[in-house]
């Protein structure tokens, strides 16, 4: 146990960190696109929901996991008290997380305030918000605050970063900053340059997940690596995809296997990038077990050794996720 | 049969009374839900909300048709416990106040898709409440011009007016050229729209309520109240005079008084924003109904504006 780690902020309370286990850290519990919440044609049947997430725990649990954080934000869908609920019936530790993100994701609350001119939020004001979701705890909207936030994160526009993209992006590291919890971000464009952001608020590199860099694009550009040059965290998180967009499990196995010999073992993160449910927008069905079933034995066949393989899953994500 | 549909059921549109056509029980950006600095525990929600339909129904108020849309906090539930305990009816709205606050999922919806939201929402029910809407809310966004968004919105409201009979509010009257094109387009009879706020304190003086009314469109004076003799005045008040004075040359000693409705467009308890003191759906009745008497309009001229007008708009036209 390293002598920085003490506990993680889970659904459930503070758990110490090297009870974590095997950490996924880009996961999804219950996923709804913002809005679809309100859409005549999607139904919301909490029951149904408790039911097929309890089971996808389970089957993490099963096959070695210990740790689930869900990813999503604090506007995508997030249900606390059901998590809780589905922790305390699966035994798989949840950490819920703050922020949310890119701009289109955002209610008109954030973008088109009722002043005039209607000018969006800027980062201070982001920052407020998701340092309040860790200090205070977790909002149910317009009911209660729950437990505190486990991780702030965001994501930046596909296309690029907008005005407000670093708004969020600099909040929510000023966020991380004030409470000692790591940020993790889902890269746009220019991964390198959205890093540079969050590092000009003075958030250590260490406490910082770039997401999205098992996209052929980034690796293309050896972005991978030039992350974990800086410092920051590498997070693969869509292992077992099959799209266009993004590597093959073979390939990224073999992108991984290259890290580690150049030394950023400790850099590496890896997630599914799973949907539990998703409403409102297609899901990624796979089980947040994939990573253990079918990804660990690819890596062993690249040459990855055991002690390598639990660093990335347990290690590392139990260094980021501890309170500092 | 003249049928309305209210958050408690479809009732005669003889029913209705008197009227305040544009109005909220509460309203926030979406969004806004997030921010605690707005919350409210519902004791302090029921406080602040009762007693002003209480008083508006004391005053001789029939009915409230509520013009919050799907995104910003409209609460159907709370609705119906509101006119079952004080005897108001309240008409809730299905659409949204302008483009941006609809949320990405519908921000991203193509016209059908709005359109099937909007009937279902009118002939089904609104989420699972039971209710059904009785109004569509049509608006547009911050900046002064229809988004793609917004025109995406009026087309597909304008083709659920047409399937369910429901008529259409819209939030602004600005850009109303494209707004005109595209109920024309869709074949939607002008008078099945109530033109809103043309009286707004930014927007009044772009806003062409004459061309509209020509065109066959019912314009609505619904800000009333929004004065800049407020001890903390919102930035779209305006003088009371003035808009008075606006609204009694728009009414033009009668001439259009059948295309025009009134209201405060207040909050009872307002969700994600301040609100605005002293500011309330009963400046209907303390304020307006005096002046206009004082500026010489008699009871059947208020009568119709405030019963007639708004019965007319509300009956489903099936």
């Amino acid at each position: 146990m390293s002598v920085k780690s003490t506990t993680v902020n889970t659904v459930l309370g503070p758990v110490p960190a090297d009870e974590l286990g095997v950490v996924s850290v880009h996961e999804a519990l219950l996923s709804v696109f913002p809005g679809a919440e309100h859409a005549f044609d999607i139904a919301l049947d909490r029951a149904e929901i408790f039911e097929t997430l309890a089971a996808k725990l389970r089957d993490f649990r099963a096959h070695g996991g210990g740790t689930i954080v869900d990813g999503t934000g604090m506007f995508h869908g997030r249900d606390v008290r059901l998590y809780e609920a589905l922790s305390r019936t699966t035994g798989v530790h949840i950490v819920a997380s703050t922020g949310q993100g890119p701009e289109e994701l955002l209610g008109g609350y954030f973008l088109t305030p009722q002043t005039n001119p209607p000018t969006p939020w800027p980062a201070e004001k982001f920052a407020d918000l998701f340092t309040r979701e860790i200090t205070e705890g977790m909002v149910v909207p317009r009911v209660e605050r729950r437990g505190p936030a486990g991780l702030v994160t965001t994501a930046v526009t596909r296309a690029g970063m907008t005005a407000t993209d670093e708004s969020l992006l600099r909040g929510a590291a000023r966020a991380a900053l004030a409470t000692g919890t790591a940020l993790s971000f889902r890269y746009g464009a220019d991964a390198a340059g959205e890093l540079d952001v969050v590092l000009d608020e003075k958030l250590p590199a260490d406490r910082v997940a770039v997401g999205g860099l098992d996209r052929k694009d980034a690796v293309a550009a050896g972005v991978p690596e030039k992350i974990a040059g800086r410092g920051a965290r590498v997070v693969l998180d869509h292992v077992g995809a099959e799209d266009d967009a993004h590597l093959t499990d073979a390939e990224r196995a073999a992108l991984v296997a290259g890290l580690v010999r150049a030394g950023h073992t400790d850099r590496i993160l890896l997630s599914v990038g799973a949907t539990g449910v998703a409403k409102g927008h297609p899901a990624n069905d796979l089980p947040y077990s994939h990573v253990l079933t079918a990804f660990v034995p690819l890596l062993r066949a690249h040459g990855v050794g055991d002690g390598e393989v639990r660093r990335m899953l347990e290690a590392n994500p139990r260094d980021l996720l501890a309170v500092r | 049969m003249s049928r309305v549909n209210t958050v408690l059921g479809p009732i005669p549109a003889e029913e209705l009374g008197f009227v305040a056509i544009h109005e909220h029980i509460g309203y926030g950006m979406p969004g806004s839900e997030l921010d605690t600095r707005w919350w409210k525990t519902p004791e302090q929600r029921y406080e602040e909300t009762v007693p002003k339909l209480r008083r508006f129904h004391e005053l001789g108020g029939g009915a409230f048709v509520d013009a919050t849309g799907i995104c910003n906090g409209r609460d159907v539930d709370h609705y119906k416990s509101l006119s079952a305990k004080t005897g108001v009816h309240i008409v809730a709205c299905t659409g949204f106040v302008g483009g941006d606050t609809a949320l990405p999922h519908f921000a991203r919806a193509d016209v059908d898709y709005l359109t099937r939201q909007f009937v279902h929402e009118i002939t089904v029910g609104i989420g699972g409440t039971g209710s059904l809407a009785g109004v569509i809310k049509v608006g547009v966004s911050r900046g002064g011009r229809m988004t793609d968004l917004d025109k995406r919105i009026y087309r597909a409201a304008a083709r659920a007016a047409l399937a369910t009979g429901v008529p259409i509010l819209t939030h602004l009257a600005i850009d109303a050229e494209n707004a005109v094109a595209i109920f024309d387009e869709e074949g939607l009879p002008l008078d099945r729209v109530l033109f809103g706020h043309v009286d707004d304190g930014v927007n009044a003086d772009k806003t062409r309520d004459v061309w509209i009314a020509e065109q066959g469109g019912r314009i609505g004076f619904d800000t009333f109240g929004y004065e800049t003799e407020l001890p903390d005045p919102p930035f779209w008040a305006r003088p009371r005079q003035e808009r008075l004075d606006h609204f009694l040359r728009f009414v033009d000693g009668g001439r259009r008084i059948r295309q025009v409705l009134a209201s405060a467009d207040a909050n009872c308890s307002p969700l994600g924003w301040p609100g605005v003191k002293g500011h309330t759906v009963n400046y209907l009745f303390d304020q307006l109904v005096p002046d206009l008497r004082a500026a010489g309009l008699d009871e059947a001229a208020i009568r119709t504006i405030f019963v007639t007008n708004p019965a007319e708009f509300l009956t489903l036209q099936k």
